[in-house]
């Protein structure tokens, strides 16, 4: 018995450890997804409890009790285990689960973060005060600590969904309407968002990170971000520059303080100081931005943009040192 | 003679038709309530929805409807409790292809429908006690 439990015991650490990490609603970083955590397991327990209770009964009248019970008995347990005892812990449960509802509903205050779900990417405009100018981003959310932040959340053409499960629970993004969702961080750290509504082919590819920060560099990070792109700071990155704007990189991609102001596709105004690539799916380095830019339909299928395969090595190279200059 | 029985087989069809209605009360009063709710609320939230005062008043008359259903279901239910007779015989079983158990257990099965319709209703109105916004 000792043996079996030793040797299973490998297998639950790992069924355990997909209960921690970035992307766990299990280990929770934020107020709102510590009480969702919290009505997880109370949920578990409760039904634990009834699942016992049910098949308890029936492990005892079947193999305990195996004779005719008195009718007393017998009514006792149809009637207090069938129908009272479900009736008040669902009742319990029911309750709980929605006596926290109104807390996870809370307006979030100070600056606004707008994001839409396109095809299959996420842009991010910050709204530092109402009817202030957004500052654009794209497929990464930055987030300040224990500051309560308010998300209203659209889409493009596909019906979205945008979770963060570290930190809050999930809300859907329609065409044409407008939903909401307020997210409150208690820890400094990166963790991952998805997309959790199929929309399409490159569904599973659609993600983001979102970085919580201490507020003054949260405050420091989104001034920062509100500038134009800085100057290409080697002559390899001046002829990427040149190679962009020849390419025609400007006609979907907008990078501030250049002549590309193309509105289709992700800003790409400080796409060097983000965390990952293409929603997610690659690292953000030199290498990365060659291989998305010649491979985007093999790298993720279904996506607009269309490949660069014609660009020479030498050129993507140039092409890789701009875009990963754009700190 | 013949007439005697012809009118004791129409007033026991009548008895049979009434019981067979009102195993059907609970479950519709139930099924009412719950379309009340859903597109009062509906309705409310999205024409009014950022007015506190108008949700406070869908609540309260939410509130009312669902003690109306309660109450119907509750009558519903006590008919039942008599009509199933119990503690008069204790009978459970109720398969004899005569008047008595037809009539018995269609008391029967509307009583543990309004047990059942019952709880539906308090689930279905437990939402309007703990939310007080649209959201």
């Amino acid at each position: 018995m000792r043996g079996r439990a030793l040797r299973f015991s490998p297998v639950a650490l790992l069924l355990l450890a997909g209960c921690t990490g970035t992307q766990s609603a299990l280990d929770p970083a934020g107020k709102d997804a510590s009480v969702l955590a919290d009505l997880f397991w109370v949920l578990l327990i409760g039904a634990t409890v009834l699942w016992l209770a049910v098949n308890g009964l029936f492990f005892y009248v079947t193999r305990i009790e195996p004779r005719s019970l008195s009718r007393r008995l017998a009514e006792t347990l149809v009637i207090g285990g069938g129908i009272v005892f479900p009736f008040f812990l669902l009742s319990g449960l029911l309750a709980y689960a929605l006596s926290i509802m109104p807390d996870q509903r809370l307006e979030g205050t100070g600056v606004q973060i707008r994001v839409t779900g396109e095809q299959w990417w996420w842009r991010v405009e910050y709204i530092p005060e109402p009817g202030a100018e957004p500052i654009v981003a794209a497929n990464e959310i930055r987030l300040p600590v224990d500051h309560r932040t308010e998300i209203k959340l659209g889409a493009d053409k596909f019906i979205h969904s945008f979770w963060i499960p570290a930190l809050a629970g999930k809300m859907d993004m329609f065409p044409g309407r407008e939903t909401r969702l307020a997210v409150e961080p208690t820890k400094v750290g990166v963790y991952r968002g998805q997309c959790a509504e199929f929309c399409g082919e490159a569904h599973a590819l659609m993600a983001f990170q979102a970085v919580v920060m201490e507020q003054d560099e949260f405050a420091a990070w989104l001034e920062k971000e509100r500038q134009d792109a800085v100057m290409p700071a080697s002559d390899l990155a001046r002829q990427g520059e040149a190679i962009f704007l020849e390419e025609g990189c400007g006609a979907c991609h907008t990078v501030r303080g250049t002549e590309a102001r193309g509105p289709a596709g992700p800003d790409l105004t400080h796409v060097g100081s983000r965390l990952s690539l293409g929603a997610a799916v690659l690292p953000s380095d030199r290498e990365a931005f060659a291989d998305w830019v010649r491979h985007t339909k093999r790298i993720k299928p279904g996506v607009k943009m269309p490949p660069y395969v014609h660009l020479s090595d030498e050129k993507l190279s140039a092409l890789s040192a701009y875009l990963e200059g754009l700190k | 003679m013949a007439g005697t029985g012809k009118n004791e087989e129409t007033k026991t069809l009548a008895e049979e038709a009434d019981s067979l209605w009102l195993i059907t009360f609970a479950g519709s009063i139930w099924a009412v309530h719950f379309l009340v709710c859903y597109c009062a609320t509906a309705v409310i939230c999205a024409k009014l929805g950022g007015d506190a005062a108008a949700i406070l008043m869908l609540r309260l008359a939410l509130g009312g409807v669902t003690l109306v259903a309660l109450a119907g279901i509750a009558f519903v239910g006590w008919r039942s409790w008599l009509q199933w007779d119990f503690l008069d015989d204790g009978d459970y079983v109720h398969n004899l292809a005569r008047k008595e158990d037809r009539h018995e257990f269609l008391g029967h099965a509307s009583f543990l429908l309004s047990i059942i319709s019952f709880i539906g209703v308090i689930y279905v109105s437990l939402p309007v006690l703990f939310l007080e916004t649209c959201q």
